[in-house]
């Protein structure tokens, strides 16, 4: 471990930007001749033979879920179908070093023709560089009107650099034998003041009445600030929003007062597994998104004897109309501009956006695509275990809950800046105003920088 | 004709250390000159367009209140360090005496340094673990009603670290005072029991001073080795919770790899290897009070 000093680290980097200045030297010629087999190709020599008709295209794709979650079923149905064009998955893994390599990847020129992007941030940076198509060039296929209104939160200076392929669902994962028995209904719409009262009615003795995975866990934030702006008309930050101090507050009265969620500190530290809290039965509410499928589907790792159901995840405005939900779409594929085969990416793409990635509906990816069989979707996102499911309430959070959403788009250092100071906040180790004081003068000197 | 002789035996010399050196070049020095360079970039991972920014980053590094945090958090690190030592060198003087199955025990000291980071870091987690870890558990059953949170407050994050690094460096330590020891010449012991020299005597006033150069050379390559590392931090808390255990080789490591801001990062480098020459320099020169060879 000692090892992976510093240097390492920098050597690494260095010989991979060594590798791309050598890249880039040429990067204008490949633009310009981008199907010519230009001369970057040098890099990777299967990619260096130029491709003549007859010939079969192999094509890589890059994706973050893992092949046996849907993937290879997904491509191994194309590849039979098609002989010109056959598609291999590369698994990345979605994380800071998986993210990495995806980008030095496309940096040294290896073959990446298709990659999916998880966030905004990852996104935008690759459009900055220069790597990924702007699919307006391709004018048979309607992304706006295929994908409806939640696509437009992905457009990058008004051009789609990529397509959002699924729907993303993101809930409250109820116990609905444990509601039942505490005469709770499922609800529809509710507030963080509500779900507090859940939680505490639900809580059984030692254990949480609320839990939540630490993916989804800061969206309340990001759901007020899309709609109240990260910054003030003023240009400073805007991370001292009431919104942020409701949650603050609710969040940790419910870890010190109530104690009917985890504190922070000790579900960081212990890597909580909360899927498998709620699935055992021991934690009744759990905030999390459609991955949870994946687990819930899984009887073998994961059994269990009560039926989900689901509501959508709560708000901290008083007033539903004012309330935004993280959601809308997700999945954001993109041709990289590098690729020497982008029309048949492109053919691909459009098929497996279109109902092609129905597969992937088994680890909670539903195609957003109007043109995707639902009900098909929706079978392989139950599998045989549709009647452990409350069916109205999962159609009502995947389908036809019409709230209005937003897609994360702020920068990792305003994540990661927002999550050491409520940390701290959470563990006691400072007070909320410090807490939001802390919170705005950083953001503040991260405006300044840009 | 001797001075050909000579010329070639040195060109000689050159060959032979050309792979090693080739080496070097290619992943020490250039890329440590590469990120010189970038120290004055604005250069951002996948970023094509890198401007020339002067001091700017310097600038950035003196007013960032996370710098100066981190320093902090790296000194606190490093007094793993010199704990490490002591401990090494009463394990090694105890395991050095007729002892009851001694190589097993010496053998035991040492797995640590050989064991897997990361399976490490899992374990210690494990251990950690405020509510249900073993640690916690026998703190309360001898009457401790409050243990302390460990990884989990921000205030006893970074002192549950340096345990972790005290018992991984400990190991390592002790087997090179062991071989030390053997250096002591047993006429000096001997001599001093004549003259009536009582154990804690022995053991203040020839043993340590004799193993002096030894306890340098710890110092000096434990600092170093501790400023650069990260790796078990990055797998327990990933400078968490809150930044209480962001120390500067992570905090690099996040601007790099995280953040792409490799520029700053390039500088927080720099500003990190002038710490540790600072450090092994001032040692140096305290050595000359203590070191006896």
């Amino acid at each position: 471990m000692k090892k992976k000093s510093w240097i390492a680290g920098m050597t690494t980097l260095v010989l991979a930007m060594g590798v791309m200045a050598g890249c880039s030297g040429n990067g204008n010629n490949v633009k310009s001749s981008s199907s010519a087999g230009g001369s970057d190709a040098g890099a990777s020599p299967s990619a260096s033979t130029p491709v003549k008709s007859g010939d079969t295209i192999k094509l890589k794709m890059w994706g973050g879920v893992p092949p046996e979650a849907g993937p290879q079923t997904v491509i191994d149905a194309w590849n039979k179908d098609h002989s010109d064009i056959q598609i291999e998955y590369v698994r990345y893994v979605n994380d800071d070093e998986g993210n990495l390599k995806l980008d030095t990847a496309m940096m040294t020129g290896q073959d990446v023709d298709l990659y999916v992007n998880y966030t905004m941030s990852h996104a935008s940076k690759r459009v900055e560089s220069g790597f990924a198509v702007d699919l307006s060039q391709f004018s048979d296929y309607n992304i706006d009107e295929k994908m409806g209104a939640d696509a437009a939160s992905w457009k990058i200076n008004d051009k789609y650099y990529g397509m959002p392929t699924t729907k993303s669902a993101f809930f409250v994962a109820l116990n609905k034998d444990a509601l039942d028995a505490a005469s709770l209904p499922v609800p529809k719409e509710w507030t963080w003041d509500e779900l507090r009262e859940y939680a505490k009615k639900l809580k059984s003795g030692d254990d949480y009445g609320f839990i939540q995975n630490t993916e989804p866990y800061v969206d309340p934030l990001d759901s007020v600030l899309s709609q109240q702006g990260y910054t003030k008309a003023d240009g400073t930050s805007n991370l001292d929003d009431p919104g942020v101090k409701k949650w603050l507050e609710t969040l940790n009265a419910m870890m010190t007062v109530d104690k009917t969620t985890p504190p922070l500190g000790e579900q960081l530290t212990s890597k909580m597994p909360v899927e498998q809290m709620f699935l055992s039965g021991e934690a009744p509410m759990l905030n999390i998104g459609a991955w949870l499928l994946r687990s819930s589907n899984n009887f073998t790792d994961y059994p269990r004897d009560f039926k989900i159901a689901f509501a959508p995840v709560p708000r901290l405005t008083d007033n539903a109309a004012d309330y935004v939900t993280r959601g809308g779409l997700g999945d954001y594929t993109s041709i990289n501009a590098k690729s020497k085969n982008q029309q048949a990416a492109w053919e691909f793409l459009k098929w497996y956006a279109d109902g092609g990635m129905a597969p992937m509906a088994a680890g909670g990816r539903i195609p957003a695509s109007k043109d995707a069989d639902e009900e098909a979707a929706l079978e392989s996102l139950l599998g045989d275990k549709g009647d452990t499911y409350d069916r109205d309430s999962l159609m009502y959070v995947m389908f036809d809950n019409k709230t209005p959403t937003f897609v994360r788009s702020v920068p990792q250092e305003v994540v990661d800046l927002r999550s050491q100071e409520y940390e701290k906040y959470f563990l006691g180790a400072q007070s909320l105003d410090q807490t939001l004081a802390a919170m705005t003068s950083r953001h503040n000197e991260f405006l300044k920088k840009k | 004709m001797n001075n050909n002789w000579m010329k070639r035996q040195r060109l000689l010399g050159y060959v032979f250390i050309g792979p090693s050196m080739l080496g070097v070049l290619l992943f020490f020095l250039i890329p440590a000159a590469y990120s010189f360079y970038l120290m004055f970039t604005n250069y951002k991972f996948m970023n094509p367009t890198v401007r020339f920014v002067g001091f700017d980053n310097i600038t950035r590094l003196l007013h960032d209140p996370m710098f100066y945090l981190s320093l902090r958090k790296t000194m606190l690190f490093l007094m793993a360090v010199p704990v490490s030592i002591a401990f090494g060198f009463v394990t090694a003087v105890i395991l050095n005496q007729r002892l009851y199955l001694k190589k097993l025990l010496r053998g035991l000291y040492f797995m640590p340094y050989i064991t897997s980071g990361v399976a490490v870091a899992f374990v210690w987690m494990l251990m950690f673990q405020p509510r249900q870890g073993p640690i916690n558990g026998l703190l309360r059953s001898i009457g401790i009603d409050n243990p302390p949170g460990w990884l989990s407050t921000t205030t006893t994050s970074m002192y549950a670290i340096d345990i972790i690094w005290v018992w991984f460096l400990l190991g390592y330590n002790m087997i090179i005072y062991l071989a030390a020891l053997q250096e002591v010449s047993t006429e000096l012991l001997e001599a001093a029991k004549i003259d009536g020299a009582k154990r804690g005597q022995v053991l203040r006033k020839i043993i340590w001073p004799l193993v002096s150069p030894t306890t340098f050379l710890l110092l000096i390559t434990g600092l170093i080795m501790t400023i650069k590392s990260f790796g078990i931090i990055q797998a327990m808390t990933q400078g968490g919770p809150g930044n209480s255990t962001t120390i500067l080789s992570l905090y690099v490591y996040q601007n790099a790899f995280r953040y792409y801001e490799m520029g700053y990062a390039s500088t927080i480098s720099w500003a990190l290897f002038l710490i540790i020459l600072v450090i092994t320099v001032l040692q140096w020169i305290g050595q000359k009070k203590w070191v006896h060879y």
